[in-house]
């Protein structure tokens, strides 16, 4: 034992008891409206407007990997998600009860249906058509491109397509690309992680992490596009079919509660 | 699968640690490889760029602010220019070592209840090939890339919902990850484990609480054994040429009220020395028999061969939070010397064993018993140091007193299994602390810094002739007047060469590195990781 911790302790086990037994006590048809309206204002850049997903999980399938209780959606909802692009909200939390109250008629829809396709043949295109040397999922493959683990649970099917065949719709900013010329000639080209004032931050495909001191560029460009090649007429529609049938499948495992 | 073959031999380029490597950090002193810079538990570096006569002209080269609140009690790594460190809870950083600039964070996302006695810290990471591991509070040890901080496994180790948590560093040992586990607060069964590299699978595991039948089962009665403790939360050291991992072993549980387990409870409170690649006991020594004042010897084994008694000898070097500084044959375990480094009040002396002749009253009571040392002990979880060039072994140390008091111990999941808590602040005697530097030889005391509060930090040595400690306390609002000074003495005389005020709470340990051919000085304090270098010329 290294302190003496007995009080915090104490409190935290109360405080967890607590977390159990709250519920949500603003439930009714005038607080959906009104989540519905911060929803939209808010929430839906990356839920979409009617809660079907994008750059965010869809929340329409009543399935929410964080946790369905009230309490687990007051907590995300209030604090954002450690570990995601959610962020935490500075509503009231009178607001974050409406918002959970219209994300509860959200589910209606159900659980969601998987892609047509076969995701077992997906997971063979996967890596015999490269995306396993960019793409890590779950510990094996590369770290070029982003980590596909649980793109299934963040990405709806259309927008895992989309992705395949215009990898440049929506690039995420840790995949831009930093073009760098020093002085004295040497080039650099890798994945722009930070700038600051004085510094440029690289992932080097070769060199690994690396910070390089503007005073010493003489040349700095940021290239927006993605690294990734389209796949438009590389794959035949069966096989991109196959392809989203995987992807969807990774999905995020449901925390328990 | 033929580009993921070409893509990972690509990658092979990208300078990487190897277990090779960790076996020689002496060659390459601008890393810091391992939580305690080597395998041998030193915390010793051979970088002499600071030394004893331009270490006042010290200076902030950066910080590092963690966005976080829980107090700071990781060692950074350094690998190539890239510093790797932990947050607490359970998070990781990457950051360039020259400036102090974030690469990548892993977050870790944990459940609302985290059983963990002490706070929601981490003590630091292992870093080795291209992979980054870190323990977690709710017992997972999770493999990350260092080039992205992706997972690349993550395994349970134990059910944190029974009290079960990671906050040691992990020891990278072969194609291993050995990691310990902290819930002694909590009636865990101890153990360490075992973890392969690559996949994440379990190669061992040693319980450090045997079960009957096994051998030192004997030291325990009924199933006492069951949720006897033993846990192993501090970072071990290894010996390659014996290939032996040698670890301490935490308090029995209940820790202050044994009524429930009579005998020695073997391996708890013991140094023990395990075969690396199956995880078998070759030798343990056990410094305190039946513990029932929480003396883990969950302290950094520092590894030294040399002369003792005239003759070679592989030895461990150990200063006990039972306030003695011990020798022991590292390839036997047999008790070579037993020298008391602070006031204590408990025990008359040893057995030709090792055993302590223990004074009479000094176990916990209803109504409470004095005692030195208090709860928090004579020395504690913060690491130790030895430095080859003085031959000294250096360690924080405090002098104070512990009301001890016995209650009832009630052993329900996930709660405190403890028989009640001791004071540890008394009013009347504050207590105090100091560095202290020994002759590992005869235990005598070579010389002390002291300090008015009781600092929670470890020392670092280096070939510049210097000790790198701190004054940190736990600055909380009920205490303004605890101490954060960061300071260097002279490792020869102790004198005081440089300080600083670094204003917030020091609960980790000094480490050093060098990038671009400059040394650097890293002590975290309140959410800050301070390093420090002289002025460019």
């Amino acid at each position: 034992m290294t302190s003496f911790p007995v009080f915090p302790v104490v409190w935290l086990i109360a405080a967890a008891a607590l977390a159990q037994d709250i519920k949500n006590p603003h439930t009714t048809a005038a607080d959906v409206a009104a989540g519905a309206r911060i929803f939209r204002s808010h929430c839906a850049d990356c839920h979409g407007l009617a809660g079907q997903g994008g750059k965010g999980p869809d929340l329409t399938t009543g399935v929410l990997f964080h946790g369905s209780s009230d309490a687990a959606l007051l907590k995300n909802v209030s604090d954002g998600i450690e570990g995601t692009a959610m962020p935490g909200s500075f509503f009231s939390s009178d607001q974050v009860w409406q918002v959970i109250a219209f994300v509860r008629t959200l589910a209606k829809a159900g659980p969601a249906k998987a892609p047509a396709g076969d995701a077992g043949r997906g997971r063979m295109l996967f890596a015999s058509r490269g995306c396993a040397g960019c793409h890590l999922v779950k510990g094996t493959g590369g770290v070029n491109g982003p980590d596909l683990s649980f793109v299934g649970s963040r990405r709806p099917p259309d927008q895992l397509r989309k992705s395949i065949l215009e990898p440049n719709a929506q690039v995420d900013q840790a995949y831009w690309m930093a073009g760098i010329v020093l002085e004295n000639g040497t080039p650099y080209k890798g994945f722009l992680l930070n700038e600051d004032t004085y510094y440029v931050q690289i992932l080097h495909p070769a060199q690994g992490l690396l910070t390089l001191p503007k005073r010493d560029f003489r040349e700095f460009i940021v290239q927006k596009t993605s690294a990734m090649p389209s796949y438009q007429g590389k794959l035949q529609e069966a096989e991109l079919q196959d392809l989203v049938a995987y992807l969807w499948s990774l999905q995020r495992p449901r925390s328990a509660e | 699968m033929r580009i993921v073959t070409l893509f990972m031999l690509g990658g092979i380029t990208w300078a990487q640690l190897t277990s090779e490597r960790l076996l020689k950090s002496g060659a390459e002193p601008q890393n810091w490889t391992t939580y305690s810079g080597s395998y041998k538990g030193w915390r010793y570096s051979l970088l002499d760029q600071v030394n004893r006569t331009n270490v006042d002209q010290l200076k902030v080269a950066w910080v590092y602010q963690m966005p976080v609140t829980e107090r700071i009690e990781t060692t950074p790594l350094v690998v190539d220019g890239v510093m790797y460190l932990s947050e607490p809870p359970s998070n990781v950083v990457a950051l360039d070592a020259a400036t102090g600039r974030p690469y990548w964070r892993y977050r870790r996302s944990l459940p609302d209840k985290i059983n963990t006695c002490c706070g929601q810290v981490n003590r630091g990471v292992a870093v080795v090939g291209d992979r980054v591991i870190v323990g977690t509070v709710d017992a997972h040890l999770v493999a990350l890339h260092a080039k992205t901080g992706a997972v690349l496994w993550d395994v349970k180790v134990a059910e944190s919902k029974n009290g079960y948590s990671l906050t040691g560093a992990p020891l990278i040992v072969k194609d291993m990850v050995i990691t310990g586990i902290a819930g002694g607060e909590y009636g865990i069964r101890g153990f360490l484990d075992a973890y392969d590299l690559k996949t994440g699978e379990r190669r061992w595991r040693f319980w450090t609480i045997p079960e009957p039948g096994q051998p030192g089962s004997e030291s325990w009665s009924g199933d006492a054994w069951k949720r006897g403790g033993g846990p192993t939360w501090v970072t071990g050291a290894y010996d390659p040429a014996q290939n032996l991992i040698i670890w301490g072993v935490g308090n029995p549980s209940p820790d202050w009220n044994g009524d429930v387990r009579p005998g020695d409870n073997l391996y708890s409170d013991s140094a023990i020395a395990l075969d690396a690649d199956t995880g078998k006991l070759k030798w343990h020594f056990q410094f305190v028999p039946h513990d029932v004042h929480d003396w883990d010897a969950v302290q950094v084994p520092v590894l030294v061969d040399g002369e003792w008694q005239g003759k070679p000898r592989k030895m461990v070097y150990w200063a006990h939070r039972n306030g003695f500084f011990y020798v022991l044959d590292r390839t036997t375990g047999e008790f070579l010397l037993g020298k008391a480094f602070a006031t204590q009040t408990w025990n008359n002396g040893f057995t030709a064993q090792g055993r302590p002749i223990r004074k009479p009253n000094i176990d916990p009571s209803p109504q409470g018993t004095y005692l030195w040392p208090g709860v928090q002990g004579a020395t504690n979880w913060y690491s130790p140091s030895y430095s080859p060039q003085t031959g000294f072994f250096y360690l924080t140390a405090w002098e104070n007193k512990g009301l001890y008091r016995k209650g009832d111990a009630e052993y329900i999941p996930g709660n405190h299994y403890i028989g009640s808590v001791p004071e540890i602040d008394l009013p009347e005697e504050p207590g105090w602390g100091a560095i202290r530097a020994l002759n590992p030889k005869t235990g005598e005391r070579m010389w002390e810094h002291k300090m008015h509060t009781k600092p929670w930090s470890g020392v670092m040595t280096t070939a510049g002739k210097l000790l790198f400690g701190s004054t940190g306390g736990w600055i909380s609002r009920e205490k303004t007047a605890m101490e954060s000074y960061f300071f260097a003495l002279d490792a020869e005389s102790g004198k005081e060469l440089w300080r600083i005020n670094l204003g917030g709470t020091m609960a980790s340990n000094p480490m050093t590195y060098s990038v671009n051919g400059k040394q650097m000085i890293v002590m975290p304090a309140g959410s800050g990781v301070f390093a420090f270098s002289l002025p460019s010329p």
